[in-house]
């Protein structure tokens, strides 16, 4: 069966071990880290749900999910509309040529992480043209001037940045396949440009669009590096506030409990726009 | 091939322009002439020459390139297997299995993958690195194979069964080539994901594993030189250059590219 | 080629590799750039060894590590209250002091801490404090004072440099930090004084350009930020780099009259390292005057080895944030570990404060 190496391989080095993690969830912190002893010194098991009892009574946490959530799906938006142009105009071009496009989409990826933001951080730096521009153009307007870099701005320009080739690939992946002919009847038949696209196109890229939102979306919801490098210090993500979890409190189980809540928001969210991409494509499916 | 109006064309250009402005200064800046990644002083060959006999730095680009290559092909593999078998049967198990690793944050799973390794006495290696990565990458390769085979059209591979085809042969000489263009494009994002993967990897590597990014991580605090952007740039060539030319020694691969969209 | 070529070819190349295992490792975990290269190379021609050096930017990530179980490293070099969780932890080997009879270089105001009693586990390597680092043009033209945490804290003097301050992305530094302004211990564990110390924080916030702990060296030599709350190393970093820019400002540190956080980090060997014996030859040689200068002279790190001082470039000797002078010396204080409760506590603190609007 073609599932069997996939399924083994996961079940052992992730299930396992992510298991090991939720039991964790309900366990205490040890008193120099990682977690206190399961049995306790009175014999008896320690496990309790003061962690997610937390979530309830410390609303904090919520809103920072929800501020993380708001910026993943901007994040995934603007990262659709900047990938749809460019992934229909290499599924379209020649045979030749659409390998080679499709390296250079990738290609700035395979630089590392940390130079491409410091790259960023020098264009949206206060003495570089961009933030001379845009504040001479406020000021202009008589607004103060607002800082591009250590502010929303920055990570969110970030994120789309370091998502981008994961909402090209996909959808490339999906339009290559579409086939001409039906958008050439369409034409004959009087449609125009953007009918053609709205009602033919789109519908049949709708698998690689939602693959596309997912392999953004989901990854976004638990960023923390981009925020600590760029972001100002109202820019705090939930990301962020599970590694300190793990590293600064050492409190291992709340640490877990938060993951655990954020996968099951995100497989949850995920599960949710499959449930609907399964009933609206049924229905436009060529 | 159709022709493209005007207005793709310009958005697919600022797509590019908005990908490419920061490498360009990426590149530029590792002949900059100045210890810190902040602005232009002057043109100098010295990173690339300090580059050069820095043994742990290309020790580091060669690890993370040994692990990038291993563990893309290995989820590859697992990965189309997986996303066919998601899209041809109703699982319950695996589709799960296969998203959770994305939506987990990876401090979670570095902390976890460590402990179970020490819990089962691994000795912590390149090789535990590459499992780790193998994990969080399966599930990309998955689900952009799925996403692939959801627009393809099944009648094809129902022929060649009817025809008398096996199902692995149905599967090697019709499905295959149908999703070639999916499997690839898994097989970059799992390769790119891997040779700059921090956290997990920070906590499955053993005493003596250094991968490009732990190296570079580490600098954080003091400076990331240009070195860093010269051992960038050259990376990004060096895998340029062997893509190019795997793709070159296997054109059975480009054809099937190809034959697959006439 | 044949089997027969092949098998030849493997074995021969196995018979080529063969030395390079037997080779004596010494497998170092430390902060990036912690070491001077020369101090490294000098013990490995006198130890006929190779140090393996892999690195952690955060106690943090050290101790997460080790907890999480992993092995294979002979030496690290934890901070104080760091040292303080892994001795509790179990999780280091005992020092041998015969092995190390250059321990006699420590001052003695540095040995027999709170921390590790008898310094059993642990010998003072480097330090450093967490000050105020500025850009001297900026600061005068601005007329704020750089000797008070109040140019941090307080809106009034905020004001003038809005956007362009930033602080450690620390609960445990900015804490200590506004304590210590608050006028009580950095190590204070009342928590109506750490609420006090909260408030005080999120007045400031709205001033402050971000949190940052890896970025603001490069920002301030850059001239983007005039103003930061940091490591006294890095803000010595900041200005040898502004130099080499040749700016038209420099970077200088200043000691708050309140008092600061003082870091001292030590070597340890962890319990079953696989080489204890390199181990304790290699912390011997670092506690060597001459060794142990080489950092100070590469980055201007604070040195409690007194055989030392005599190597050390007089410039960086005269620096009070380095090398303070005994009345700041009693400002000063090493943070402690927090128990569990008081580390969730804190968190909650933190993060609350950090997602106020």
């Amino acid at each position: 069966m073609v599932s069997g190496p996939p399924l083994a391989f996961l079940l052992v080095f992730f299930a396992a071990p992510t298991l090991i993690m939720v039991l964790a969830s309900f366990r205490s912190p040890g008193e120099f880290g990682g977690l206190a002893p399961l049995v306790d010194a009175s014999g008896r098991i320690d496990l309790n749900v003061d962690g997610y009892a937390r979530l309830v009574t410390e609303p904090v946490f919520a809103q920072v999910f929800v501020k993380s959530a708001g910026y993943a799906a901007l994040t995934t938006l603007v990262c659709l509309l900047l990938a749809y142009p460019l992934a229909t105009l290499i599924a379209r071009s020649a045979k030749k040529h659409r390998d080679l496009l499709l390296l250079l989409v990738i290609l700035p990826f395979w630089s590392n992480f940390l130079i491409r933001i410091y790259a960023w951080m020098i264009i949206l730096g206060p003495n570089a043209a961009l933030a001379r521009l845009v504040n001479r153009a406020l000021a202009a307007f008589g607004a103060d001037p607002v800082p591009l870099l250590f502010s929303a701005f920055a990570v969110l320009v970030c994120l789309v940045y370091v998502s981008l080739p994961f909402m090209v690939l996909p959808l490339y992946a999906n339009l290559e396949k579409h086939d001409r002919t039906l958008l050439d009847a369409a034409q004959d038949l009087g449609a125009n440009a953007w009918q053609r696209f709205w009602r033919i196109t789109f519908p049949l890229s709708l698998p690689g669009v939602y693959a596309g939102a997912a392999l953004v979306f989901i990854p976004a919801l638990g960023v923390f590096a981009i925020p600590d490098i760029l972001g100002g210090p109202d820019d705090t993500l939930i990301g962020n506030l599970i590694k300190q979890q793990f590293l600064e409190t050492r409190d291992w189980p709340f640490g877990s409990v938060l993951s655990i809540v954020l996968t099951a928001a995100a497989l949850a969210l995920a599960g949710g726009a499959a449930w609907v991409a399964r009933r609206s494509g049924g229905a436009s499916r060529a | 091939m159709r022709k493209s109006g005007p207005w793709l064309w310009a958005s697919a250009l600022v797509a590019y322009a908005f990908l490419y402005v920061p490498l360009a200064i990426v590149v530029v800046y590792s002949f900059n002439d100045s210890r810190l990644n902040a602005e232009w002083v002057g043109f100098t060959l010295d990173w690339y020459r300090k580059l050069a006999g820095d043994g742990a730095m290309i020790a580091a680009a060669g690890n993370s390139l040994v692990i990038g290559i291993s563990a893309s092909v290995v989820s590859t593999v697992l990965g189309t297997m997986a996303g066919v078998a998601m899209h041809r049967y109703r699982l319950r198990v695996l589709p799960l299995l296969i998203l959770a690793p994305i939506a987990i944050p990876e401090i979670l799973t570095g902390v976890s993958l460590l402990i179970f390794f020490v819990m089962l006495n691994v000795t912590l290696g390149l090789v535990s690195v590459a499992i780790a990565h193998i994990t969080f990458c399966i599930g990309f390769v998955a689900i952009v194979v799925r996403a692939r085979l959801a627009g393809m059209d099944e009648t094809l591979t129902e022929a060649a069964r009817d025809c008398g085809a096996s199902p692995w042969n149905a599967f090697r000489y019709v499905t295959l080539p149908l999703i070639t263009p999916g499997v690839i494009a898994g097989a970059l994002m799992a390769f790119t994901l891997s040779i700059d993967d921090f956290v997990i990897t920070f906590f499955t590597a053993g005493a003596g594993t250094i991968t490009l990014p732990l190296q570079i991580y580490s600098m954080i605090k003091i400076s990331v030189t240009p070195e860093v952007n010269a051992v960038s740039t050259l990376l990004m060539l060096l895998t340029l250059v062997l893509i190019v030319t795997a793709a070159r020694i296997s054109p059975t691969l480009l054809r099937s590219t190809q034959e697959s969209t006439s | 080629m044949n089997g027969k070529t092949f098998a030849l070819l493997v074995a021969a190349s196995f018979a080529l590799a063969a030395p390079a295992y037997a080779k004596d490792e010494l497998h170092l975990y430390n902060w990036n750039n912690y070491i001077a290269p020369e101090t490294i190379k000098r013990f490995e021609d006198t130890c006929h060894c190779e140090v393996i050096q892999t690195y952690y930017s955060d106690n943090d990530e050290l101790l997460a590590k080790v907890a999480a179980g992993a092995k294979g490293y002979d030496v690290m070099v934890p901070t104080s209250n760091a040292v303080q969780t892994l001795i509790r932890g179990g999780q280091l080997m005992a020092i041998d002091k015969t092995a190390i009879p250059n321990l006699k270089n420590i001052d003695p105001a540095y040995l027999n801490t709170a921390f590790d009693p008898g310094n059993r586990y642990s010998v003072p390597y480097a330090m450093s404090t967490t000050i105020i680092g500025y850009n001297d043009v900026k600061m005068k033209e601005l007329g704020l004072p750089t000797d008070t945490w109040a140019v941090i804290f307080d809106p009034k003097y905020l004001v003038k440099v809005k956007g362009r301050v930033t602080v450690l992305d620390s609960a445990n530094e900015l804490f200590a930090a506004a304590l210590k302004y608050l006028g009580y211990s950095a190590n204070d564990v009342d928590p109506k004084h750490w609420n006090e110390a909260a408030a005080v924080i999120r007045k400031a916030k709205p001033y402050w350009a971000a949190f940052n702990a890896s970025s603001y060296i490069k920002e301030l030599t850059v001239g983007n930020i005039w103003l930061v709350h940091g490591y006294s190393n890095d803000i010595f970093q900041a200005n040898q780099d502004a130099e080499a820019a040749h700016r038209p400002f420099h970077i200088l540190q200043g000691m708050p009259k309140e008092g600061a956080v003082l870091a001292v980090d030590n070597m340890v060997i962890q319990k079953g390292a696989p080489r204890p014996d390199l181990a304790l030859k290699f912390i011997n040689f670092v506690l060597v005057g001459r060794n142990s200068a080489d950092l100070t002279n590469l980055i201007g790190s604070g040195n409690p080895n007194l055989d030392a001082m005599k190597y050390i470039k007089p410039e960086i000797l005269k620096l009070p944030a380095v090398f303070p002078p005994k009345d700041i010396q009693a400002k000063l204080e090493q943070l402690k570990d927090l128990t569990v409760a008081q580390r969730r506590l804190r968190n909650k603190l933190w993060t609350e404060i950090k997602a106020a609007k």
